[in-house]
């Protein structure tokens, strides 16, 4: 259903502060505005310097409707181009990742190299003088930023920096770095590829659905367990929060009801720390570098699910980081690249790998239930007899922190209303 | 587990009809029989992004050990796996088996599959070459090693929570 035309038009009054129409989730035209006025407009992550450590690597990745060519320069810089021959608009690099000097166009043959500008036209001389090779390198994109090896662009000319982008999330950002002794992750170990017939902001933060859409996962804990603790952090009772840090950006924090202990299971989607060499290694190297044993497990604890949104397309559940890449309305991919924790003993990313296979796969015992969930959403949405969706859960009964973070309980639509609420400011 | 292989002449009958008994299985969802196949220490893999490398260093789409094996069974037969709510209707065509004994008791077996897979008004159709590892245990055969390289293994894919 098409409710309203045109470009020009505002969206704020599909979002309301109890309820939200579900045309925005399913209407072409709508998705189409939110291509230019979120994705080619504010900061989105693209990829993470890790993918190109040496210099000459590249990886290609998406924005929006945009192909872009992450190239680490022979000179060490990193750069973003638009993947687009200056001449007949041919992809001159078709590969996800490598390692090139220059990026020749198959179609004529024009070279640019891995510092964008344009080094060869084949049989020059029958272009005339007024022809400005100088003028004609790939096209960067109009600003790239990175925030501890996370690379961010935005395709606006101008606006916030990223760090103002970022806001709070910055604090969680270096909270997931902080399972690595050295404070870093590499995205060494490849990337789970998935897609689903449904809309993109779909993958949100939900803490309500955890003891239904994911039964079957806690139910596996349990049976390792003995015990059905895992059911208890999602629950009205919880200790665990909903968190609305403001621009979109939102987490769960699910940690209330963590405890970190050598080789004892948890609900953490990281699984234990194993109780063998490598995992009494990796203590012994958090302790050498924090001091404390209390801070070590501290540290441990906290990177282990900083479960954290940073609008509109990046998430850090667990050891992954969740890019979504939304294609239509109905129609979504998502990119799960397992982080690598730097400085670790083997061991420990080994266990990092076998839990996110756990979990997190397109065979896994979680995520491929969400992506069900998802399915029939879209399904039911067209179902648009009675269009509004309730978005009420825990409205009035949140806090608001001295900063002006929104809390609420772990099963509250707190993070539902944050990101609509910035949907709504972006799509005005 | 110490029984000498026969001549691979009589061995290639009851390899084919193992395998053919396993696609049997895992078509019609009888997960149970299926893990009896299955010795217990072994690997059912499904490779990510690439063919083959270090699964240690590299994620997987699937890397069972026994135990996950047996809690991949318990969650497809509990009512509580949406995805496979209801489950995936397969047909899979195993052939082009390539059959080595390389040890004592020890067979390679390599194959292609195509399975055609119906759910939710969806078909799909996936190529993948097999490899086993099979291991005789007295008169009966067991996989060791089941690796499943799915040709678009590095595509976005959907709901793979169907046994290959």
């Amino acid at each position: 259903m098409t409710v309203v035309d045109g470009p020009q038009i505002g969206y704020s009054s599909l979002v309301e502060e109890s309820r939200v129409h579900s045309s925005v989730f399913t209407d072409e035209t709508i998705f189409d505005a939110e291509l230019e006025r979120i994705f080619h407009r504010y900061w989105v992550y693209l990829a993470h310097e890790s993918e190109v450590p040496e210099p000459g690597d590249y990886c290609t990745k998406s924005i929006g409707r945009h192909s872009i060519i992450v190239s680490r320069g022979t000179d060490g810089e990193v750069r973003a181009f638009f993947n687009r021959c200056r001449h007949r608009g041919t992809t001159v690099c078709r590969y996800e990742h490598g390692n090139a000097e220059f990026f020749r166009c198959p179609y004529h043959g024009w070279t640019y190299s891995n510092k964008g500008p344009l080094i060869g036209v084949p049989f020059p001389s029958r272009y005339g003088e007024d022809f400005q090779k100088g003028s004609l390198g790939l096209v960067p994109v109009p600003r790239l930023d990175d925030y501890r090896g996370f690379l961010f662009v935005s395709l606006a000319d101008e606006g916030p920096s990223l760090l103002d982008h970022l806001g709070r999330t910055a604090e969680y950002i270096d909270m997931f770095l902080q399972g690595s002794p050295v404070e870093q992750i590499e995205l060494s170990a490849g990337v789970s590829k998935s897609n689903f017939h449904g809309n993109w902001k779909f993958v949100g933060m939900d803490g309500y659905h955890v003891n239904f859409t994911h039964k079957s996962v806690q139910d596996l804990q349990t049976r390792r367990t003995g015990n059905a603790e895992s059911r208890k952090g999602n629950s009205d009772r919880a200790p665990n929060l909903t968190v609305d840090l403001g621009g979109g950006h939102c987490r769960l924090d699910l940690s209330l009801t963590d405890h970190v202990e050598l080789g004892k299971a948890t609900s953490s989607l990281i699984g234990e720390i194993p109780n063998n060499e490598a995992g009494h290694d990796y203590v012994r190297l958090m302790v050498e570098r924090h001091g404390s044993e209390a801070d070590a497990y501290e540290r441990i604890r906290g990177a282990r699910d900083v479960h954290l949104h940073v609008w509109p397309n990046l998430q850090l559940i667990g050891s992954e980081i969740r890019v979504i890449r939304p294609l239509s309305a109905g129609y979504t991919e998502v990119f799960g690249y397992p982080s690598m924790l730097v400085g670790v003993p083997d061991g420990i990313n080994e266990r990092r790998l076998r839990g996110y296979e756990w979990f997190n796969t397109v065979a896994a015992f979680g995520t491929p239930d969400d992506r069900e969930v998802f399915e029939r959403n879209q399904v039911g949405l067209q179902n648009d007899r009675e269009p509004w969706l309730v978005i009420s859960r825990g409205l009035g009964q949140a806090e608001v922190t001295e900063d002006g973070v929104v809390v609420g309980n772990i099963t509250d639509e707190v993070t539902q209303r944050s990101q609509l609420r910035q949907w709504a400011e972006a799509m005005e | 587990m110490s029984a000498v292989a026969p001549p691979l002449s009589e061995l290639r009958e009851q390899v084919v009809a193992f395998i053919v008994r396993e696609a049997d299985l895992v078509d019609h969802q009888r997960y149970d029989e299926w893990l009896d196949l299955w010795s217990t220490d072994g690997i059912y893999w499904v490779p990510c992004n690439e063919d083959d490398y270090d699964p240690t260093r590299h994620v997987s789409i699937i890397y069972d050990d026994h135990e996950r094996l047996q809690e991949r069974v318990f969650r497809l037969s509990s009512d509580a796996a949406h995805s496979q709510d209801p489950p995936s209707r397969l047909c899979r065509i195993v052939g082009n088996e390539l059959i080595s004994v390389t040890g004592d008791s020890q067979i390679e077996v390599r194959a292609n599959m195509v399975l055609v897979e119906v759910r939710s008004g969806e078909k799909n159709v996936y190529g993948a070459r097999l490899e086993y590892t099979l291991v005789l245990s007295g008169e009966m055969l067991k996989i060791r090693k089941k690796k499943v390289v799915l040709l678009d293994n590095n595509e976005p894919l959907g709901n793979l929570t169907f046994l290959l």
